[in-house]
């Protein structure tokens, strides 16, 4: 009821607004809303915004119309905004603080880098002006770590609480320095990627604002909405952003307004140079909503156009076949400038990849970048998970199935390596990219295992070891869940989390309880390994022997005389010891193999340190493993899962080290070039 | 002499002198050999009894090999994927011009070889001046008589190169490169501005070389003891006759650019089992050959240049080594003048 007539106050309010270009306040239903159509999304954080970008002094001078709901059940008597450029505006923000933990001093801004954003008047629309006026209450709060010198959070509090279910308009005017790009927004040149560019409310959960600092290792969590967004810029720079462009007018200044508006989306972000290539595509299914993809590319990348479209066409096709349908119906893909560290970041139907212009084929990128940020539209864009706190409900998830999709779809890849300043590629093809060390990034995960547990809230982990547990830890586990229930399960698991979360911000709970239903599982003795604890995975095969049974000693029909010793050709004991050198606990199967290929097999729980089997037949073992069909891709050693009876490590330790003698020589005829 | 026929002569002397050839090749593989066989033990013991070195043996393992480099340090640091076949080549070179630091146990081999090569370059350059044989009495007279002169040369050489790859470099691809490309939104024009960098850098970096590489052909071909010496004629000769020592010059760069693209079309990648294995060894190690076949050229080359321009083509002076007497007879000598005392 409140919503309604604040709303209709803010129109009268500003009545003149839409002749002097200040925003109108937005509803749930613009006119750009499609007709007909029930929203997806609560809608309860809805922007206008009136945005001007100033190139020349590199900054943005904004106004905005906030129409806020609360939906929780608790009264707000004050409200918090995000300020996430103030993250550059001295060294003294937790974001910067945290980078220098990070062992990334380089990436710390220098010179002109810096960037900050400053609000210039809040009020609240539909209050008398003097009550209306939050300007001068206006104070910085760090929620997090108390820092007192970070700008990232302000709060302001109200005269009149806004209930549960009550609706507030709040005007606010700011200015912002665009920083050289860091976290993936910023300018460089005449490139301009602008993420988290705006003052921004928190979320308001029934236990008190979500609305975290910015940190160095996480990212963004806000509420759905509809934006509606004038962005002015020099009259020829061609404009890329969230939602689809609904006109556009020369101003008399040389500018020109772009007018993009989107629903049921949790943020906005935008892009502008004049440099920028422009090719449309489509995706089409027979099945899922048709989208039209826009890219924005590089002059230097035009060649690989097709590739961006490839590969989200790939993303659209098999997450919408596992998943659930992209429901927007477009997707502008922004192909970065050169270093302006803008790749690979995901905004509701607007993405940055990435690539190099000497880029060959067959390589990772640009297509496992596009496939990945196209994947964030359903996993972040769509199930808007809490990306501060459970930053692995979407990177992990993500990452897992943009790596599904990146086998199905374009495999073989291969490594790639750049020479002479990071600008000249080579291709090894012989060595293929692999699912599970590249795409779940066991290698990487490998180096920061026991960093944190996943349970721990994303923005305390420790910065250096963040990305192996978002990223490589959950899509490990994953994919074990794949291996353990089946693809199938786990596909039924996805699309109903998907289905059922779609337009909500679910917690991990909600993830596991799903899994437990479809999967009619209690699988929370897995998760509790996985997720709750930071405990590494290693099973190894500590000793295997196969000798032929041998009997020393008195019989039983020969009790008195001497002991005799008596080998009994036809049986060899074969004798296995499997050890839990981890400390994580996970089922394992043995596997014996004998010389005649015949196998045997035992089923172990795994939470013993070590465990021996034993059989005898009439053949010699020649191999034994743990864990055979590698299902525990967290194991951090798969090495030591298995022993043979006739090792070749030998053989391999002379080819392997004569390739590197031919290295090592080349290095010294190259160092030669000194005497 | 013109530089296509110094290089003609430099080619005919190489071709003479298979020996030299074969002898430092052999230096080489003595020198590489005990770090291969360390490798040898780390791997086999990193691999163990384990099935993983069946595929390992049998074609690549990435699993099992990144989970090597997981636990290796130093020399098993450098076993990365990327040293195989042409990455071999690839890694090198870029590691040279980008100045990247090799690990210390690198660093080390390559310092002793480095030392061990200077003491056969009087050697080398006395047989390939001479363009006869010397047989192994003279050439290693020679390495003898040369080596602490040449020693000396080398301090110069690397106080010259720690000053360009120390201050020189990081100036142009730091300082310069970085300056130039702050805003620079295109990774082609990064690339061309860095190519000018190797061009201003290599400029520099040939020039210091080839009047070090005149210093030491001077210094062998005329007998001059002084390092400072060498250093100053072998500067002259590059002022005085520029155009016929960068002919040369280019004329060598060009054969190593051939061999490299060769090696780059036949190299074959990360070996397999059996033949396949030996075929790939086989093919490295020719191409090795090939790399110290272009070095002697270059010595050779660059000699008979110096020899056709200041009329020493005919330089055929024996070696005059001068033994010291054996502590016998010296004792003997200092008996004697004790006597007459």
């Amino acid at each position: 009821m409140f919503g309604r007539f604040a709303a209709l106050v803010a129109l009268v309010l500003l009545g003149d607004a839409a002749i002097t270009g200040a925003p109108q306040a937005p509803s749930s239903e613009t006119s750009a809303t499609r007709q007909g159509s029930a929203p997806r999304s609560p809608r309860n954080a809805s922007y206008a915004i009136t945005a001007r970008l100033d190139p020349g002094s590199r900054t943005i001078t904004g106004d905005e119309i906030l129409t806020w709901r609360n939906t929780s059940n608790t009264t707000a008597s004050t409200l918090r905004f995000h300020l996430y450029y103030n993250a550059w505006r001295n060294s003294d923000s937790t974001w910067l603080r945290e980078l220098a933990l990070t062992g990334r001093p380089a990436d710390e801004p220098q010179g002109s880098d810096w960037g900050w954003i400053d609000v210039t008047t809040i009020r609240i629309i539909g209050a008398d002006s003097a009550a209306g006026d939050l300007t001068t209450r206006m104070r910085f709060i760090a929620p997090d770590d108390g820092n007192a010198a970070d700008r990232t959070v302000m709060e302001v509090p109200l005269d009149r609480a806004v209930g549960p279910g009550e609706t507030v308009n709040v005007q606010i005017a700011w200015s912002a320095r665009v920083p050289r790009p860091f976290a993936r927004t910023g300018a460089i040149d005449s490139f301009y990627f602008l993420g988290q560019w705006f003052p921004k409310i928190g979320v308001l959960e029934n236990s008190g604002w979500n609305c975290h600092q910015f940190h160095a290792t996480t990212e963004f969590f806000a509420d759905f909405g509809t934006y509606d967004v004038r962005l002015t810029v020099p009259r020829g720079w061609i404009v890329g952003a969230t939602g689809t462009e609904r006109d556009r007018r020369d101003e008399a200044d040389g500018t020109t307004t772009h007018h993009y508006s989107e629903e049921d989306v949790h943020d906005f972000a935008w892009t502008t140079s004049p440099d920028f290539v422009e090719r449309r595509a489509r995706f089409e299914h027979s099945t899922l909503p048709p989208v039209e993809i826009r890219l924005l590319l590089q002059p230097e990348h035009t060649g690989q156009a097709d590739r961006h479209f490839e590969a989200a066409r790939a993303a659209l096709k098999y997450y919408g076949e596992w998943f659930g349908p992209y429901p927007y119906g477009h997707l502008t893909i922004v192909d970065p400038a050169w270093q302006s560290n803008a790749d690979g970041m995901e905004y509701p139907t607007l993405i940055t990849a990435g690539t190099a212009w000497l880029m060959p084929g067959h390589t990772e990128d640009p297509e496992d970048v596009t496939v990945h940020e196209a994947g964030h539209q359903f996993w972040y864009g769509i199930v808007a998970t809490n990306e501060f706190e459970d930053a692995w409900m979407d990177e992990g998830i993500n990452t897992f199935a943009s790596a599904r999709v990146m086998q199905e779809r374009f495999a073989p890849t291969y490594m790639i390596r750049w020479y002479f300043g990071g600008f000249v590629p080579w291709v090894f093809r012989d060595f293929p990219r692999i699912r599970e060390l590249d795409g779940d990034r066991l290698t990487t995960y490998r180096t920061g295992a026991k960093g944190d547990a996943p349970s721990t809230p994303s923005w305390r982990y420790w910065p250096g070891t963040s990305g192996s547990i978002t990223y490589d830890k959950t899509a490990l586990w994953m994919h074990t869940l794949e291996r353990m229930l089946g693809w199938e399960t786990l596909q039924r698991i996805l699309s109903t989390y998907f289905s059922r979360f779609a337009f909500k911000h679910p917690k991990p709970k909600d993830f596991f309880d799903v899994a437990n239903e479809v999967s009619g599982q209690d699988l929370t003795w897995f998760f509790d390994q996985v997720y709750r604890s930071s405990n590494v995975f290693d099973y190894g095969v500590d000793a295997l022997q196969s000798e032929v049974e041998r009997f020393e000693g008195f019989g039983d029909k020969q009790a008195s005389g001497a002991p005799h010793v008596e080998l009994r050709q036809a049986q060899y004991r074969t004798r296995v010891v499997v050890r839990r050198f981890g400390e994580g606990i996970f089922p394992v199967d043995i596997r014996v193999v004998f010389e005649n290929k015949e196998e045997t097999r035992w089923h172990w729980d795994g939470k013993d340190r070590w465990q021996m089997f034993e059989i005898d037949k009439p053949v010699r073992a020649a191999h034994a493993e743990v864990d055979p069909e590698h299902v525990l891709l967290l194991d951090v050693r798969s090495t030591n899962n298995s022993m043979t009876l006739t090792p070749q490590s030998g053989r391999a330790a002379r080819k392997w080290s004569l390739a590197w003698l031919i290295w090592l020589q080349d290095q010294l005829l190259t160092y030669g070039f000194f005497v | 002499m013109s530089p296509a026929a110094a290089f003609r002569e430099g080619l005919r002397r190489v071709n003479g002198a298979p020996a030299l050839l074969a002898g430092t090749f052999a230096v080489t593989v003595m020198v590489s050999l005990p770090l291969a066989y360390a490798l040898h033990g780390m791997i086999a013991a990193h691999l163990d009894a384990s099935l993983a070195a069946d595929a390992a043996a049998s074609g690549t393992n990435p699993e099992w090999w990144r989970e090597f480099l997981a636990q290796a340090t130093g020399l098993g640091a450098t076993f990365v994927p990327s040293i195989t076949g042409f990455g071999a080549v690839l890694n090198n070179l870029t590691g040279f011009l980008d100045h990247t630091r090799p690990a210390a146990t690198i660093i080390g081999v390559t310092a002793a070889w480095m030392v061990l090569w200077t003491f056969l370059t009087g050697g080398v350059l006395d047989r390939l001046a001479r363009a006869r044989r010397t047989r192994s009495q003279g050439f290693f007279a020679a390495c003898g008589m040369h080596f602490w002169r040449l020693l000396r040369l080398g301090l110069f050489a690397l106080i010259a190169y720690a000053i360009l790859f120390g201050y020189v470099h990081g100036w142009i691809f730091d300082e310069a490169y970085g300056a130039l490309t702050r805003n620079v939104t295109a990774g082609r024009t990064a690339f061309a501005i860095r190519l000018a960098g190797y061009a201003i850098f290599g400029t520099i970096l040939l020039l210091c070389n080839v009047i070090l590489d005149y210093a030491r052909i001077r210094m062998i071909v005329e007998d001059r003891r002084s390092a400072m010496g060498a250093l100053v004629a072998g500067g002259r000769f590059v002022g005085r006759r520029t155009t016929m020592v960068l002919g040369v010059y280019a004329l060598n760069a060009l054969a190593f650019l051939v061999l490299i693209i060769l090696y780059a079309v036949v190299a074959p990648g990360a070996p397999r089992s059996g033949f396949t294995m030996w075929l790939a060894l086989g093919l490295g190690e020719l191409y090795i050959l090939g790399r110290h076949y272009l070095k002697l050229l270059f010595y050779a080359s660059q000699t008979a240049l110096f020899q056709g321009a200041l009329a020493h083509a005919a330089y055929t002076a024996a070696p005059v080594p001068v033994w010291p007497d054996s502590p016998a007879a010296e004792m003997i000598g200092n008996a004697d003048s004790t006597e007459s005392l």
